[in-house]
């Protein structure tokens, strides 16, 4: 193979590779942000529903102790909406903590983010440190400048996707599974 | 004399849910921020139950546990694992460490403390 074409080679390796790790990393990071969006948009609906209710909820519980404040007799029926309204508070501060854990969730997604957006920087800081000097060079030395330069790219996507497990796979805020072993 | 659990996560936000679930059901909890901390807590008291995450610095949770079964006093505690990890494969290490259980987040308070009462009352 001549000088011109390994060059030609090296360069469309180069070009290439840039462009598959580059638009493979920046998919994850879109996809990731889209999660993390849909998870904050339905925390902060079931949250907002869970205030409302917890307050309609507070509100009935208070009318019936005002009643017996008033000097109303305890009757059982009372007795059985307060019960009610209890339990009905319970249930909507259960949902409402089961919505507040979108932050753990999505700090994990934007830390993956944070670290692939990081990670493909030292990516191009590798393409541009190994491309700075290569004016100067002959043919024969930019193509071995540009094989070291595809190798490090290479390597550093690797050792970035290999640290980049995807722990967390949920879409939505509804409570995981649960299994004993 | 109320049980005690070890509660595991390097989420503040997340322990404080865990805590107040379970308190709320009347456990005695004591926090740890990461695996390493966890194990250094277990070594200085024994817990009726650990419930840990999966993914956090220092040491993960499946980590954690396999150093928990080395010790003399945790080789029969419960141990339950809390994660976003929900894969099969996941599951498969975590039982193979010795975990008894397996909680994908988020959870819902009630259904945990139902699984906590009955694994240790």
């Amino acid at each position: 193979m001549t000088r011109e074409k390994q060059l030609g080679s090296q360069v469309r390796s180069l070009l290439s590779n840039l462009s598959e790790h580059g638009t493979q990393h920046l998919t994850e990071v879109e996809t990731d942000l889209m999660q993390t969006s849909f998870l904050l948009g339905e925390a902060i609906e079931k949250l907002g529903a869970s205030f409302m209710a917890i307050h309609e909820a507070v509100s009935a519980q208070q009318a019936s102790i005002g009643l017996l404040l008033s000097g109303a007799q305890p009757t059982p029926e009372l007795a059985e909406q307060l019960e009610a309204r209890h339990e009905d508070i319970a249930r909507h501060v259960n949902a409402a903590v089961t919505g507040l854990q979108f932050q753990d969730l999505t700090n994990q997604l934007l830390g993956r983010t944070l670290r692939r957006v990081t990670g493909l920087r030292t990516v191009l800081d590798v393409i541009g440190s190994g491309s700075a000097d290569i004016s100067e060079k002959n043919v024969e030395e930019i193509v071995k400048t540009l094989i070291s330069i595809n190798e490090a790219l290479e390597e550093q996507s690797v050792k970035l996707e290999s640290a980049l497990w995807k722990a967390v796979c949920q879409t939505g805020m509804e409570s995981g599974d649960i299994e004993l072993f | 004399m109320a049980k005690t659990i070890l509660a595991v996560d390097d989420s503040g936000s997340l322990r404080q849910m865990v805590v107040f679930s379970l308190r709320a059901a009347g456990y005695q909890v004591t926090e740890a921020v990461d695996g390493q901390d966890g194990l250094e807590k277990a070594k200085n008291a024994v817990f009726d139950l650990v419930l840990t995450d999966q993914n956090m610095p220092r040491m993960d949770g499946l980590t954690l546990i396999r150093s928990l079964r080395n010790l003399p006093t945790y080789q029969k505690v419960p141990i339950l694992m809390l994660t976003t990890e929900s894969s099969d494969e996941m599951k498969s290490k975590g039982r193979a460490a010795g975990a008894n259980g397996w909680l994908v987040k988020p959870f819902d308070p009630q259904r945990l403390t139902e699984v906590v009462k009955k694994v240790i009352g």
